[in-house]
């Protein structure tokens, strides 16, 4: 089980993707993992043929757990003839991975208030005992590779969200052709989805029996949890327990927003990037964190953590879920590369191509509930962060403007902040520099 | 003893030829039995070169006849003709050039010329009769490639004589320009025929039992080229059959059916009785299996042609085919190009090299006639009757700097795509250097570029090329130059 970031502990085996006796080319797609940061399929660190698999599909284990054996091919037909399964390691037979289990907590040192699975900074992190002289995992899910394909199905790939290195292609070179894509994409999804939740079985329940037992009723179907759902309930009722959530509510005029952005959308997307009113409120959040410090921290136990950088999560609707990459140093980058840069990481996380470096280690999330019409929404903080920012719907409004109404587009921001670092004082005096840096923002910025 | 290589070709076309060389590249021994007295087959010999060679000439009489315009003195282009004797001399010498090319490339690649006919004599046996009446046995080790090709062939009713009523083998050695002639069929053979012997100032009709003109085309094409033809002054007869033809001493006396030939239209007319010194017959080509043997081995066999899978296998194991003789269970393109790329692919897939089949969607199809028509892909007509929501880019070469220069200004550039993903379907192109705009079309559909990718490929200027890409230009709104 490759680790896939410093503060992930165990993976869950979600589909073998060949079977036992099937050949392997390195690199070519093993298995897919899901663990509470990504989802990735994990390519075969050799070639050779799948000898053994020793972590069925469903299973969680530790990081650096052997998941199967990989052996030249002669040794395959070899243990086939025998009817035998080698579970060890011969001289040629490489393990799929290497390390002896040994499982890492990510729990923060002596820190009982610190949360188990929420993304720690790298300061609080144990650093991994168990392999030190092997920091770098064997298979990185995002790899650089560059795979062959075509302007047009590069295109269909983008419209349905696939991910081009997910496809075996029948070109000339392993190309990926117009019919290899629209084959994939006809496939039933659960054969390919990282979320087969009918295939595996749920390995802990997540709330125990208790008052709150549910009883189906008739023509109601039963489905275990997706690891990604189950992470997101973990997160979310951790997060209510462990942080005082307050929430302040600001109505901001976008109108000269509004203005710049019709100005500037088409000369951003002749440079390749979406000129959107996140782009804006990105570009703004960030100035202001820089100036209110107490709002860029986290609470380390008795401590209070200021970041010195503004790392920007960004919460992105997935089908089945939700993922918050983090675009680093945020404050370093103008409103343009802030819109690439959100643009990347949200694209990348519906086409499940994230690093999972990318889902750690922000200081400050947005999320945008407005973007399905709410005129506000509450958000719950992304530990162990201490304020999040809820984008409402923005629209024209009938405004009263010295005595007069005019029509001007408008909209709701809501801070959710956590009372025990953040009192309401700052958290107000905040969003009153963020409504300010919104309805005044400085065309040149752009 | 039977003489044993790894691969034995029946036919020296362009399919045998280059599956021959290409086989021999990989390193297998290869013989190809050939009866004709030259390399090459119907390309070479009766078909796509020599009607190219009538082409030039025709070009080139156009250019001396319009001497005036051009500024050329000492020509008097009214008085400029047509000397077929040295037509067929410049002709000739220039094919047995390019026919004796193949038999150096032979040498070079040590392929066997066994000159005779081939019979398919069981397992992996060839029987040769030699042209002087002997026998000689081959053997082939891994495989034969039948590539017999094809050959025109008539309709019922219509009997060819070769001498008044004639297939394009003759066409392409009349010792003199005929004064008129009807052509039968307006595929890419009666088509580039009409231009030629307009050009050499005959009268010329074209009949056509479809209601337009190159009825493979895009109808936009079609109808373009009607129209040009009709400026030029050759007589379409579309929706029209030739219900009878008797071969006299001065000429034909066919009887048509259909449109009426004085203006060309008006359906369900009388049959008209019309004579002509020559009737050219285009209706089409049929395989040559004769004496080849392919029924008694037990090859599957469809309307005369031999079947095969997409790597070309017949029924029978180790016999192959390609080429015209060839369907896969439809229409086959009958080209030499197609041939010639189904030589490779079969070659290399003997030699043992993992290949990929033909996609037959990505087959240029060139026709040379004045304007040149050049076109990959769907028709507008195709894409929509297989559910595409179709859009269409088109650009005149009237609106083009370098085509106005040539003096060459009708024609377009179509191209068929779909909205969904912006895939381009088809290209269709009419007009100067037609056959040559064509290849990056072809180059498009086989790499999957989208019309955008197309229109955003710079276009080097002043070029015919340029229609292209401001097609591709027009398909997402507007072309710059319209």
């Amino acid at each position: 089980m490759p680790q896939m970031g410093e503060s992930i502990a165990e993976g869950t085996i979600v589909r073998w993707i060949k079977k036992v006796g099937d050949s392997v080319d390195r690199d070519e797609p093993l298995f897919e993992i899901s663990t509470d940061k990504v989802d990735a399929e994990i390519p075969s660190p050799a070639a050779g043929v799948l000898m053994a698999i020793a972590v069925k599909e469903g299973e969680t284990v530790p990081v650096n757990s052997v998941v199967a054996t990989i052996g030249s091919a002669g040794e395959a037909s070899e243990a086939r003839e025998t009817g035998e399964t080698r579970e060890t390691t011969s001289p040629s037979a490489r393990p799929a991975t290497s390390g002896n289990g040994a499982k890492h907590s990510a729990q923060a040192d002596g820190t009982p208030g610190a949360t188990v699975a929420a993304p720690a900074p790298p300061s609080t992190t144990n650093a991994s005992p168990a392999s030190p002289a092997s920091p770098a995992s064997p298979a990185s899910p995002a790899s650089d590779d560059r795979h062959k394909s075509s302007p047009l199905v590069r295109k269909i790939a983008k419209e349905h969200n696939v991910d081009i290195a997910q496809i075996q292609g029948s070109g000339i070179g392993g190309r990926v052709t117009k019919q290899d894509i629209l084959g994939f994409i006809e496939k039933p999804s659960d054969s390919r989805s990282f979320d087969s939740r009918s295939a595996r079985p749920a390995s802990e329940p997540l709330a125990q029996d208790g008052p709150h037992s549910v009883r189906p009723g008739a023509g109601a179907t039963v489905t275990p949890m997706s690891v990604m759902r189950k992470k997101i309930a973990e997160h979310m009722v951790l997060s209510k327990r462990t942080s005082a959530h307050v929430y302040s509510v600001f109505e901001v005029n976008y109108s000269k927003v509004d203005q710049i952005r019709k100005a500037k959308k088409d000369d951003y997307e002749r440079s390749g990037a979406k000129l959107t009113y996140t782009s804006f409120i990105a570009k703004v959040i960030v100035d202001c964190l820089r100036r209110h410090k107490t709002i860029n921290a986290s609470i380390d136990g008795d401590n209070v953590v200021y970041h010195n950088e503004i790392n920007l999560g960004i919460a992105v609707a997935l089908e089945n879920g939700l993922i918050v990459p983090v675009v680093k140093a945020a404050g370093e980058k103008n409103t343009l590369g802030l819109s690439r840069a959100i643009q990347d990481v949200a694209d990348r996380a519906r086409a499940k191509k994230l690093n999972p470096e990318e889902v750690h280690g922000g200081t400050f999330t947005i999320t945008n509930p407005g973007n399905f019409g709410a005129q506000f929404g509450l958000p719950i903080i992304n530990q162990p962060q201490v304020a999040i920012l809820g984008v409402g719907t923005i629209e024209k409004r009938a405004v009263v403007i010295d005595d007069a109404i005019g029509i001007r587009t408008m909209g709701y921001l809501t801070l959710a902040y956590d009372h025990r670092l953040v009192d309401g004082a700052v958290a107000d005096q905040f969003m009153a520099d963020v409504k300010k840096g919104i309805e005044d923002f400085d065309p040149s910025q752009v | 003893m039977a003489n044993e290589y790894d691969v034995v070709v029946i036919g020296a076309g362009t399919g045998g030829y280059v599956a021959a060389i290409r086989a021999a590249q990989l390193g297998l021994t290869v013989a190809v039995v050939e009866k004709q007295k030259t390399l090459g087959g119907t390309c070479l010999i009766w078909g796509c070169i020599p009607t190219k060679a009538l082409l030039e000439h025709a070009h080139a009489l156009k250019v001396a006849q319009s001497a005036k315009e051009w500024g050329l003195t000492g020509i008097d282009g009214a008085a400029v003709s047509i000397d077929m004797a040295a037509v067929h001399a410049r002709k000739d010498k220039m094919i047995a050039g390019l026919t004796g090319g193949i038999e150096m490339l032979f040498k070079k690649n040590k392929i066997d010329w066994i000159k005779g006919a081939a019979r398919l004599a069981g397992g992996l046996n060839v029987e040769v009769t030699l042209a002087d009446g002997g026998k000689q046995a081959l053997a082939a080790k891994k495989e034969i490639i039948v590539a017999t090709g094809s050959t025109p062939r008539s309709v019922p009713g219509i009997d060819v004589d070769r001498k008044k009523i004639i297939f394009s083998d003759e066409a392409i050695h009349l010792p003199s320009v005929p004064k008129s002639i009807a052509i039968m069929g307006s595929g890419a053979v009666g088509v580039e025929f009409a231009s030629i012997f307009k050009s050499y100032g005959s009268d010329v009709t074209v009949i056509e039992l479809l209601p337009r003109l190159v009825p493979g085309e895009d109808e936009a094409v079609s109808a373009e080229l009607e129209r040009v033809f009709k400026k030029k002054g050759i007589k379409v007869l579309t929706g029209s059959k030739v219900t009878a033809a008797k071969a006299g001493a001065k000429g034909v006396d066919i009887e048509v059916q259909g449109a009426d030939p004085s203006t060309g239209s008006g359906q369900g007319q009388k049959a008209q009785k019309l004579s002509y010194d020559l009737l050219l017959v285009a209706t089409g080509r049929g395989p040559v299996t004769e004496g080849l043997g392919a029924d008694q081995l037990g090859i599957t066999m469809e309307r005369g042609y031999v079947v095969v899978d997409a790597m070309f296998k017949t029924s029978v194991p180790g016999i192959s085919a390609i080429g015209d003789v060839i369907t896969m269970g439809g229409p086959h393109y009958q080209l030499a190009h197609v041939s010639s790329m189904e030589g490779i692919i079969l070659a290399e897939r003997i030699a043992g090299h993992a290949v990929q089949p033909i996609n037959y969607d990505h087959v240029p199809r060139c026709t040379y006639t004045e304007p040149e028509i050049g076109s990959v892909g769907l028709t507008e007509a195709q894409a929509k009757a297989q559910g595409h929501e179709v859009r269409v880019g088109s650009f005149p070469f009237r609106a083009l700097a370098r085509a106005r220069m040539a003096g060459e200004v009708d024609g377009f550039v179509k191209i068929v795509a779909e909205k969904k993903y912006d895939e381009i379907l088809g290209v269709h192109i009419i007009g100067p250097r037609a056959t040559e705009l064509v290849a990056e079309a072809v180059m498009a559909l086989r790499m999957e570029v989208t019309v955008e990718e197309l229109s955003k490929t710079i276009h080097a200027h002043p070029t015919m090329s340029e229609a292209v890409g401001e097609a591709a230009h027009a398909a997402h709104g507007a072309a710059i130059h319209m």
